[in-house]
């Protein structure tokens, strides 16, 4: 049989586009994956529609690379039909993943989020109370967009995932790795999270570390940070210990604390409950009223522990919402 | 019919799961509605086990250790008394009730106390009404 | 998960669990659990009967795993685990629902009682499938014993050891051994010195060559775990003679009590009158062989004043268990010393239990002891005796066989002091990790079924550290507990329990987050490796080191994540 170039779809649910740069952030590798293969839908990059899609038939895609969170009813439409069409889905970097940043809207309302984005910004109109809603009549005629949901999902709750590649956003030669696998045929066991370590972060940090006291925290601005030491120990908020390496330990090599993207570790199933653990059992006091004090020192804790999970965390999101 | 809280209480295995069986052994009746859960430690009180319970349908998590000074670990109940006040804001930003979560010491002779522990909780809960984290859950499934 | 193969067992224990819980209702309800092969509802699940049937059950039915829902885990795990391991199962793959302390006798509703019990059920059987065959480690079991405190408890249990051939290290506060007992003449009932009993002890103990006294000294740390204890000692009387370290096995803690100040009751004017005095007091004049007042004058009328500080709500709940037979010992030195004087015993209740004490509570009656019965809660006023009195002080009690208020002469008031735990007695139990009642004795294993144990594997109490007890009571303890060691010394090895906590190195990062975490210093960080290792002999299972581990990476054997949420699942269920 002549050999048929691989079908391909690159989607973007809920998310910032950084997941389809670290994409061409492979450089001249995107050359090899287009000799090989077919890229049929890829919205910020490559020609191509819904309705091309649409007219497929089941299966006939065998990939689709899936980023971004499920915020709106389109993004779910999308992932359902892409789905269907797709032998293989890839819930790729951290929104998808565990439905990432865009997740930690999971904290508040629908109500709130439309307050604070088209009623109380500051560069609305001052009269203007328009927000967006799924129907409009408009010069006799019906406009319909998304309509804008109560929460954010992670891919995984609205349609079955075969892989996950955590990160935000993945590391280039991640990206690489697994199209590799793929264009190869050679394919971990479905469900697993692929191109990230077994061990956490700071099995890959160069950093020292040592037995962990801490009396105080600081944000990383407020101290002049050893280079060389952990930097938890130092009382600098870090996720490393909390989170899969795989990512190079980007952000503690360049003085910066991990903030948790690549997710838990396999053996954790709630990753801010876990960190939350870590990070007290190093606080040196007795003293009920010192700790209170002391966690003071770790502002919106829940935003720093749930950053890139909230929906893929226990609770998933705020009983308010 | 009236609301009956669920409640999960996480017990240290020395003093406060004893003074629990001292209760008993006492005959000091209390209201029904803990579930009690043995741990060696009230350290061992993975911040995950009370989410996990919320996220169960618990009305309400009671973790009990040994009072401070007085662990049979030496110290485990100061990593718990760590733990808790972190906890109980994080729980706060997913809306969860203050009330919801307590920690109590409670030791091995104090059988009465747990008893009054217990049901001055139960009362609150039933004030408050139920959780509603795992309905939340639910209905997300199918209605966004 | 393929389900093991469950049997749940639900006891009644007689009526006491069955007369609240529908035991049939819980036992048809496990039977539809995931897994459940067999459920039987039985009277005593901890009889023979009972655990013959677990055992042929497992033999019969092939079962996997087994649930008993009955007692307090603290009270008859053991004894099921056993039963586990008749039949050939390892003894960790069984689970205990408590539906006796923690559910039917503490609730009356029969159909909520019921439902919980179910709950608790539910839980067991989804734990109980997750549990893993668990091997117990064997260790050495180190001969030497430290004793702390030598009194009577700390000299008889050392003797007892040093005379079976081995080494005792008794460590003692104060510049000789004796404790309370040096400061007592006679004993009750049979009057008997205390002096020779003690010349005896003191004498064996200090010429033994396999007993090591330490007095003026204290033991300042204790560290490793049963049978492999190092403990540090250090001298109180000069702080330069530094710190000794020695190996034992076992401690027996015999610290014993202190008196209670008979001055925090301010009616009876001890402190203020001169000539109201304590047991111990006259104990001393006793010694000396002169009953006297402040005066120098021996006293007329001597008046006996019971349960001061105990059996009240005020101050000690309890009963100090040893001055009534000593106040009715005073009764006897005082006439015989004084026969022309006047003894008056004012009591509660006149508590005579033990041999010989009825006997002796009649022979006191005998050498014309005026008793004077007083109500629980209420105190007998004391006074100083108006100038034209022919007495000191006047002791007013409301009489309770009489039903009249009657004002007694005294020119010598004993105050029958209770016993109360020593100050010390929190540094000592942080010590050793033990614990202490609500009046602050040491809480042992169990009382009746391992009185002289406590919850610390290896550490023993002895004496009236544990609560108030006599002469008699206190020996027996002493060499209970030397008797409970040397067992252990002749098997050589000990099994410790397999419940500790294990790093996976494949998934630890050497984060190093646990390594502060352990009271015992069990974890140790591999620099070379760069993971975290724990040293599982001297791992007490705590788990603080597990709920912290952000990598999941430690498991607690038999408390692990998985367990423990499938508990959570099932009481919610």
């Amino acid at each position: 049989m002549a050999a048929r170039k691989l079908q391909i779809a690159l989607y973007w649910g809920a998310g910032c586009g950084g997941c389809d740069v670290a994409v061409l952030d492979t450089n001249e590798f995107i050359l090899d994956i287009a000799a090989v293969a077919d890229i049929r839908l890829w919205p910020i990059a490559v020609d191509g529609k819904y309705k091309d899609v649409e007219a497929m038939e089941d299966g006939e895609l065998d990939l689709t690379v899936f980023n971004g969170a499920v915020r709106n009813s389109e993004n779910e439409h999308i992932a359902k039909l892409l789905r269907q069409k797709s032998k293989l889905v890839v819930a790729f970097g951290s929104c998808a993943h565990m439905g990432g940043i865009p997740g930690l809207a999971n904290f508040v309302t629908r109500e709130e989020i439309f307050t604070a984005a088209y009623l109380h910004n500051p560069s609305i109109e001052p009269g203007n109370t328009t927000i967006p809603h799924p129907e409009t009549a408009f010069d006799g005629s019906q406009l319909t967009i998304p309509r804008f949901y109560k929460r954010v999902y992670k891919l995984n709750d609205v349609i079955d995932v075969d892989y996950y590649v955590p990160g935000c956003p993945p590391a280039a030669d991640q990206v690489k790795a697994v199209f590799e696998a793929v264009i190869a045929g050679e394919l971990p066991a479905k469900g697993s999270v692929v191109g990230a370590s077994e061990r956490a972060v700071c099995d890959d940090c160069p950093r020292v570390k040592n037995e962990k006291k801490v009396k105080h925290f600081y944000r990383p601005w407020q101290i002049m940070a050893d280079p060389d030491v952990c930097l938890l120990e130092q009382g600098i908020l870090c996720a490393g210990p909390a989170t899969r390496s795989g990512c190079g330990v980007r952000c503690p090599s360049s003085g910066i604390p991990c903030r948790g993207c690549y997710g838990p570790l396999p053996n954790v199933v709630d990753q801010g409950a876990k960190f939350l653990s870590a990070v007290v059992s190093i606080i040196d006091s007795k003293d009920p009223k010192e700790i209170e004090e002391i966690i003071d020192g770790l502002p919106d804790f829940a935003g720093y522990a749930y950053r890139f999970g909230l929906p893929s965390s226990l609770l998933q999101r705020s009983v308010r919402t | 019919m009236t609301f009956e809280p669920k409640i999960v209480g996480f017990l240290c295995n020395w003093c406060s799961y004893t003074g629990a069986d001292l209760a008993g052994t006492s005959r000091i009746k209390y209201r029904p509605n803990v579930r009690v859960i043995r741990v060696m430690c009230s350290a061992r009180i993975d911040p995950t086990f009370v989410i996990k319970a919320l996220a169960e349908g618990a009305d309400g998590v009671l973790i009990c250790g040994c009072h401070p000074g007085d662990c049979h670990y030496t110290e485990g109940n100061y990593k718990t008394m760590r733990r808790y006040p972190l906890l109980k804001r994080l729980l706060a930003d997913y809306g969860i009730d203050d009330e919801r979560v307590r920690l109590e010491w409670v030791s091995a002779s104090e059988g009465k106390r747990f008893a009054d522990i217990v049901d001055d909780m139960t009362e609150r809960l039933c004030e408050l009404g139920p959780s509603l984290v795992k309905s939340a859950l639910a209905t997300d499934a199918v209605e966004r | 998960m393929e389900e093991p193969r469950i049997g749940v067992y639900v006891c009644n224990c007689g009526t006491n669990i069955a007369k609240v819980v529908d035991c049939d209702a819980v036992a048809e309800f496990a039977a539809k659990l995931p897994g459940v092969v067999v459920a039987r509802s039985y009277k005593y699940m901890c009889s023979n009967p009972g655990q013959e049937m677990i055992v042929q059950d497992i033999e019969e039915q092939s079962l996997e795993r087994v649930v008993v829902a009955a007692c307090s885990p603290r009270m008859h795990e053991q004894t099921f685990r056993r039963a586990l391991e008749t039949a050939g199962l390892n003894p960790y793959l069984f689970e205990m629902a408590n539906i006796r302390e923690q559910c039917s006798w503490v609730h009356d509703d029969g159909a909520i009682a019921t439902e919980k019990a179910q709950a608790l059920v539910h839980a067991a059987v989804n734990r109980v499938a997750r549990h893993e065959p668990l091997e117990r480690m064997s260790v050495d079991m180190c001969p030497n014993t430290l004793v702390i405190g030598g009194g009577i408890a700390g000299m008889t249990a050392a003797l007892e050891l040093a005379d079976a051939g081995k080494r005792v290290y008794l460590v003692e506060k104060q510049d000789h051994l004796g404790g309370n007992i040096a400061r007592v003449d006679l004993t009750a009932p049979y009057l008997d010195s205390a002096r020779d009993i003690l010349t005896y002890l003191v004498t064996r103990v200090l010429e033994h060559d396999n007993i090591e006294v330490m007095t003026e000294s204290r033991v300042e740390r204790l560290d490793g775990f049963v049978g492999n204890f190092k403990a540090t000692l250090g001298s109180l009387a000069n702080a330069a003679d530094g710190n000794a370290a020695v190996d034992v096995g076992s401690v027996i803690v015999c610290t014993g009590y202190k008196e209670f100040d008979a001055a925090r009751i301010t009616h009876y004017g001890y402190g203020k009158l001169p000539n109201v005095i304590t047991s111990f007091e006259l104990e001393r004049m006793l010694r000396q062989g002169r009953i006297e007042t402040k005066e120098g004058r021996p006293p007329q009328f001597v008046a006996i004043v019971h349960c001061v500080g105990s059996r009240s709500e005020e101050y000690h709940s309890y009963c100090s268990r040893v001055c009534c037979m000593t106040a009715l010992k005073y009764a006897h030195e005082v006439k015989s010393a004084l026969p022309k004087s006047y003894v008056s015993d004012v009591y509660v209740d006149m508590h005579a239990f033990g041999k010989g004490c009825e006997d002796f509570y009649r022979q006191s009656s005998e050498v014309k002891t005026l008793f004077l019965m007083y109500g629980r809660g209420e105190h007998p006023v004391i006074r100083k005796a108006d100038p034209g009195d022919e007495c000191g002080m006047l002791i007013e009690v409301n009489e309770l066989l009489s039903g009249e208020t009657v004002e007694i002469p005294a020119d010598l008031v004993i105050l029958m002091v209770g016993m109360e735990p020593r100050e010390d007695v929190d540094d000592v139990a942080h010590l050793v990790s033990i614990s202490t009642d609500k009046d602050g004795w040491f809480i042992e294993s169990h009382p009746k079924l391992d009185p002289v144990a406590t919850t610390t594997d290896g550490i023993f109490i002895a004496g009236a550290c544990q609560a108030p007890k006599d002469i008699p009571d206190t020996v027996a303890q002493a060499r209970a507990a030397a008797a409970r060691i040397l067992a252990r010394i002749a098997r050589g090895k000990l099994v410790v329990d397999a419940v500790y906590a294990e790093v996976d190195e494949d998934r630890c990062s050497g984060c190093r987050v646990c390594n502060e975490l352990c009271p015992y210093v069990a974890i140790e960080y591999d620099e070379t490796k760069r993971r975290s290792h724990i040293i599982s002999a001297l791992c007490k299972a705590c788990g603080a080191c597990v709920a912290a581990c952000p990598s999941g990476a430690i498991k607690a054997r038999h408390f692990t994540d998985e367990q423990i949420f499938a508990e959570i699942e099932g009481v919610l269920e």
